[in-house]
């Protein structure tokens, strides 16, 4: 290397804490966590990155980019504190965002209430236009109505304006008329046209996800420029690049256009880094596991690549793994990891139903009070209490003394709800609360693997998170994996996703024609426009961009899509029939069914990814400095089978390559791994401890 | 003996088969080609226990609840001796295989390990059409199940591994469109074989007998938690009565009847008085019974409980032989739909006597399924689709807006997919102002949808409900708006069609079609409520100015300033109503 090469620091921001990731150019990995401050998160980003600059001897300008994660946007569709958005519709149908797809999340549910609009009906204009599905023009653009919608959206004072006409996707003449006037007569309103944000199909999707743009627009450019403003003032003076939900890593300026994009950019961050963790040690096929304090989540990176969807909700609150059940949220339809969660995670609060089962989450106890052993009030059992009394938590204190544990409330709590009412001693009260758990777990993780015809025990679990390392043998145990991994920094692995995403933008538009009647000429005419304006969004100064074109395919009549990659080169006849072939193959393989119906594209995706830009490029290990010592022994109950074991406890530092059998427990500063007796562990050379079960067990 | 199931080996069990029934209901969405299964997710899917009892559902169709029971019964009655590994089961008809009506097939898969049955595999979906005198198959004005389409008794579409590709033949040749229709089945198919895999994945974990335990016990938890649940609703016999406005031209109402006795812990749902069979196809057949009446009482006990069949021993259903909700053959029941929404609104309204603080006033009713079909360029086609719906005002807040009813959790069709795939224009939909029954929590507002026809011709039926007798109010609130159908509305060619169409409606070109819901019935009386929530109506124009003085005896003042509450007037109104009640 000749000029030292410029640092990349990543700043994640949850709801309490605040994580830093640095790559150092040796390849090892420092990290710092501190509270969030809510009333000003610059702040707190500019505090740790100088923190953890200072202590490794770094100067600000040593960082050439700084990344990022936040939840400002999620926040403000959550808490509704969005802009005031208003929406221009097709004359006739002012109601289709709130009419919604009528579906209600939950079955029997006579209390259920629907999410309120986040434009309101009296927002909502409605214009004479009309566009056939075809693109020609049924009804031409009214200008006089354009004039009386930009009055009353004056005299409303709208911060945001999103326009949505029916069969826009087709032909968007009349939105981009219109948004020209609305630009033009509105200056600094935000102002969006769902052509640009999603030109598919499907104008209740559309419509939101439009919606969505427009309702954190305002606050996201906010955010981004206070950012931005802060960080130059402490002489931070990098790229700031922000992560979308589809995991790509984008240009701060960039994203305040499309803010829509980055709604779930947290959990993204982290399965960006399990795939780089995975794809570094070998293992193409893996599923990520993320289990916080709240959630367990779980998404599927096969072949080395993260699989995504379009079909979510925000605010959705958390369902059971049912991807079925639709209208909790507000849709969005822009490409996001697909990950799949359910209300397990520490906090989690146990209970017993009135048959006598015990149940476990979704609801938590949170921060605050947080389990009953935090001590902080909680009298609630938890999932850690539970995780505790069995000995897997450390009895004492977690992360190095920074949560202080009392054992005995977390007994106590356990005892009074769960052991006695059951008449069951507390072990196999504490044993069957972890058990429930995992169950949970399981459905999350067989949403995103066995829902799509996918087998877990084809593929290496990834466990991170403050919890996932306890948790990962007993979900290899139920789902016949073999083998788990549990990285170093878990539980900052968000902020380590961070690091080593690549600049990637993707664009989608729709493009419906059945297979057998489509020329190549015009398919790969409809890829080169999107490559366009793909390559438009990531910056030209970098060199070497990868292109992926992906095709959304079915079969004629159905009504959802697989995406199928196109390869590369100019596309001939040969290259089409290669296409249907592989969607009924795929088809076959995710369904179990082959018809012999004729095959159609409905959307196309082109996504470019700045190749080589990225991660530390070194192989050595991720370690973090810290003491290798074993630190005792603890008692510790592993079920029935196993029972209760006089257990090593020891730092990640103390394994190494040779395989030690169970019982084992290691505890880092940010997580603990539980090894039970018939399973081993070791370390492997990139520093993530790996466990395999000695049987696939009953 | 039975081994002992620990209530943690039970929730993992329970979990999993309620994963693997949801996973079926995705594989069905995903692969299925007409709309009233993919996008309408009229369809169900079920793990059924060694003796073909439900032990988990898809969390799809809340009146496709018990849709297995009785089929799954008498399926195993009729035939347990003759059932084969590799078989795959094909019925639909009501009174031949206790199915629900002709558009319900069912494709049903045993589950053989180690050369026993452990378990099945089943789903049941809504085909687009399966013959009969109306496209989609949903006559009202049929008079008998002979008209209604093609009758599949228990058959084996594989017998043991080898396809009998006769009974495909006989369907696609049926059928008005069998692209979809055999489509649409193969996707059952497709489900069922990935829950034999994934079931016999689960039972692999198990020791036989333990697992076999699990089972029952999950049938005897659903109970228990059900028991519970009754027992907190007070004893006592709890009467309704409500009507269908009338078929065609003919005004008699059809009475619904119904007593509901809870006595400690079980609850009988009898439903003697109501109508006699009618010779329309609106008849409900036993099973379909079964199930209506369970999804009501489940509506109002914890959605927690699971959906194994356990949960029906503390409920007993009556009805007469020979009933609307009974018939005997050869009753027409193809849209016995509407029979099965009155059934569930109608216990709502005797257990809203039971628990007043916890049952809405009425809502729209179910599904209007408005199906237009004929042929376009030579090809015929057939939309159909789930149209809904309004709730009643409950004593804890407003009715909801543009949701589904708790019977049929089912979705609208996308506009801008109508108009791609068929050669129809929706020219409108929204929310009628002024509709949502007044109360003190307004009812739901009425949606309105306005269809053109553009290919040359074709005919259009609704299985409209709720106009003579639109949705009731509780506690002082009022009805809702009733439902409304009009071909080419505002013309010289108008016509309102009946409420419930026996003949198919003939439409032209460039007809139009104008569909109004009913809405929902208000809670509690309108000039209590609060004149802020009937300003912020206002505001949102989901009720006129006049109408909140009508209505609410709410005066609304407009100035500079905007919309305002004008105190005094509405004093001075709320005083006089007050004195005139």
């Amino acid at each position: 290397m000749d000029a030292p090469a410029k640092l990349k620091i990543a700043a994640d921001i949850g709801g309490t804490f605040t994580d830093i990731a640095l790559f150092l150019p040796d390849g090892r990995l420092a990290t710092r966590k501190l509270p969030s401050t809510p009333d000003d998160y610059a702040r707190g980003v500019v505090t740790g990155i100088l923190e953890l600059a200072t202590t490794l001897g770094l100067d600000p300008e040593a960082f050439g980019e700084v990344l990022h994660g936040c939840t400002v946007a999620t926040n403000a569709i959550l808490e509704h504190k969005g802009a005031r958005t208003a929406l221009l519709t097709t004359r006739g149908f002012r109601d289709v965002l709130e009419l919604r797809r009528i579906r209600i999340p939950r079955l029997y549910d006579a209390h259920y209430v629907k999410p309120p609009p986040l434009a309101p009906r009296d927002l909502r204009l409605e214009i004479t236009e009309r566009v056939t599905a075809d693109g020609s023009v049924l009804t031409p653009l009214d200008e006089t109505d354009i004039d009386t919608a930009i009055d009353a959206l004056r005299a409303a004072r709208v911060e945001a304006v999103a326009v949505c006409f029916l069969h826009s996707y087709a032909n968007p003449d009349h939105e981009r008329r219109v948004g020209a006037r609305l630009r033009a007569a509105l200056p600094g309103v935000f102002v969006t046209l769902s052509v640009d944000v999603l030109p598919e199909i499907r104008e209740y999707e559309r419509s939101s996800t439009t919606v969505i743009n427009a309702y954190v627009g305002p606050p996201v450019a906010t955010y981004v420029r206070q950012l931005r403003d802060g960080l130059r003032e402490a002489g931070l003076t990098g790229q700031l690049l922000v992560m979308q939900s589809s995991g790509g890593i984008l240009d701060a300026a960039q994203v305040m256009e499309m803010p829509a994009r980055i709604v779930e950019c947290g959990p993204a961050a982290g399965v960006i880094g399990a795939a780089h963790v995975a794809l570094r040690c070998g293992y193409p096929n893996v599923i990520s596991f993320d289990m916080g304090g709240t959630t367990a989540k779980a998404s599927l990176i096969e072949d080395g690549q993260i699989t995504r969807t379009d079909e979510y909700e925000v605010g959705s609150g958390i369902s059971l793994s049912s991807r079925l059940m639709k209208g909790g949220g507000y849709a969005l339809k822009l490409p996001v990891i697909d990950i799949s969660e359910v209300g397990a995670g520490g906090g989690s609060i146990v209970r017993l139903d009135r048959a006598g089962m015990i149940k476990v989450g979704p609801d938590s106890a949170g921060a605050v009070p947080g389990p009953a052993c935090y001590g902080m009030g909680g009298t609630a059992p938890t999932v850690t209490d539970a995780n505790v009394v069995l000995g897997f938590l450390n009895p004492v204190a977690l992360a190095d003394g920074a949560v202080r544990i009392d054992a005995a409330l977390g007994r106590r709590a356990l005892t009074e709800r769960v052991a006695a009412p059951l008449g069951i001693d507390l072990a196999e009260a504490a044993w069957s609360v972890h058990v429930v758990a995992t169950a949970n777990m399981v459905r999350a993780v067989k949403a995103v693997s066995t829902y799509r015809g996918r087998n877990p025990a084809d593929f290496v679990l990834l466990a991170f998170g403050g919890n996932g390392g306890v948790f990962a043998a007993e979900l290899m145990r139920h789902l016949q994996i073999r083998r788990a991994l549990v990285p170093a920094a878990a539980g900052v692995f968000s902020a380590v996703g961070l690091c080593v995403g690549d600049v990637q933008f993707s664009q989608s538009r729709a493009f419906l024609h059945r297979l057998d009647a489509l020329s190549p000429a015009a398919l790969e005419a409809a890829f080169d426009g999107l490559a366009a304006q793909v390559l438009a969004r990531i910056e030209a100064h970098r060199d070497g961009v990868a292109i992926r074109r992906t095709a959304a395919m079915r079969y004629v009549g159905q009504a959802f899509e697989l995406p199928i990659v196109v390869a590369g080169g100019t596309l001939d006849g040969a290259a089409l029939e290669d296409l249907a072939r592989r969607f009924q193959d795929e088809h076959a393989r995710t369904y179990g069914l082959r018809l012999d119906f004729a095959v159609e594209l409905v959307a196309l995706d082109v996504s470019a990814t700045l190749t080589g830009s990225t991660g530390p490029t070194s192989a050595s290990a991720i370690t973090i400095a810290g003491p290798d010592t074993e630190r005792g022994r603890r008692s510790a109950y592993f079920g029935p089978t196993h029972g209760h074991a006089d257990t090593p406890v020891i730092r990640r530092g103390a394994l190494d390559a040779t395989p030690r059998q169970g019982p084992l427990i290691v505890e880092d500063y940010e997580g603990t791994t539980v090894v039970p007796p018939d399973a081993s562990a070791w370390l492997d050379a990139h520093g993530n401890i790996v466990i395999e079960l000695a049987q696939a067990a009953p | 003996m039975n081994p002992r199931i620990s209530p943690f080996e039970l929730e993992v069990v329970k979990s999993a088969f309620e994963t693997i029934a949801d996973e079926l209901a995705i594989i069905i969405m995903r692969t299925s080609c007409s709309s009233i299964v993919r996008d309408a997710i009229d369809y169900s899917t079920a793990l059924c226990d060694a003796g073909g009892r439900t032990l988990a559902q898809g969390a799809t169709t809340p009146l496709h609840l018990g849709s297995f029971h009785d089929a799954m019964r008498n399926l195993v009655a009729t035939l347990a001796d003759t059932v084969a590994p590799g078989d795959i089961f094909i019925f639909n008809d009501p009174y031949l295989a206790a199915g629900q009506h002709l558009p319900d097939i069912y494709i049903v898969r045993p589950i053989f390990i180690g050369g026993r049955i452990e378990g099945w595999a089943t789903t049941v979906a809504h085909q687009n059409d399966i013959g009969g005198i109306v496209p989609g198959s949903n006559s009202i004005g049929s008079t008998e199940i002979f008209q209604e389409g093609l009758r599949l008794p228990l058959l084996k579409l594989v017998d043991a591994g080898r396809e009998n590709t006769a009974i495909w033949d006989i369907l696609a040749a049926n059928v008005r469109v069998p692209d979809k229709v055999i489509g649409d089945v193969k996707a059952q198919v497709a489900a069922c074989l990935v829950g034999e895999r994934e079931f016999a994945k689960l039972f692999a974990r198990w020791e036989p007998a333990r697992f076999r335990a699990a089972c029952a016990e999950i049938h005897d938890y659903a109970e228990r938690l059900t028991r519970a649940e009754i027992a907190d609703i007070p004893d006592g016999v709890y009467r309704f009565e409500n009507h269908i406005d009338g078929l065609g031209d003919d005004p008699r109402p059809i009475p619904f009847r119904v007593a509901l006795t809870v006595r400690a812990d079980e609850i009988t749902v009898d439903w003697t008085g109501t109508s006699p069979e009618v010779r329309a196809g609106i008849n409900a057949p036993m099973p379909f019974t079964h199930a209506a009446s369970y999804a009501a009482i489940r509506s109002v006990l914890s959605p927690d409980i699971p959906n194994a069949q356990g949960f029906t021993r503390p409920i007993q259903v009556i009805a007469p032989a020979g009933s609307i909700v009974n018939p005997r053959p050869p009753a027409a029941c193809g849209a016995r739909g509407i029979t099965g929404f009155r059934m569930m609104d109608c216990v709502m309204g005797a257990l809203a006597q039971a628990l007043p603080g916890r049952v809405p006033a009425d809502g729209s009713g179910g599904s209007t399924l408005p199906t237009i079909g004929g042929r376009q360029d030579g090809k015929p086609f057939i939309f159909v689709e789930t149209i809904m719906g309004a709730w009643g005002g409950s004593p804890a807040q407003d009715g909801q807006d543009a949701v589904a009813h708790l019977g049929a959790n089912q979705s609208n069709v996308p506009v801008e997919t109508i108009e791609a795939d068929y050669p129809l224009r929706v020219e409108s939909y929204g929310f009628v102002t002024d509709s949502g029954g007044p109360g003190r929590h307004r009812g739901g507002m009425a949606i309105e949808r306005v269809f053109r026809l553009l290919a040359d011709e074709a005919t259009l039926t609704v299985r409209s409900d709720k106009r003579r007798f639109p949705p009731f109010g509780l506690a002082g609130g009022r009805p809702g708006s009733g439902s409304l159908n009009v071909v080419n509305p505002g013309t010289a060619s108008e016509r309102v069609l009946p409420v419930l169409i026996t003949e198919p409606v003939p439409l032209r070109r460039g007809d139009v079609f104008r569909h109004v819901l009913a809405s929902g019935g208000g809670w509690g009386d309108p000039r209590s409520r609060d004149p802020d929530l009937v300003l912020e109506d206002v505001r949102l124009g989901r009720v006129t100015p006049e109408g909140a003085r009508r209505d609410y005896a709410v005066a609304i003042a407009s100035g500079a300033e905007g919309l305002s509450i004008d105190a005094a007037a509405t004093a001075a109104l709320r005083a006089s109503a007050g004195a005139a009640s």
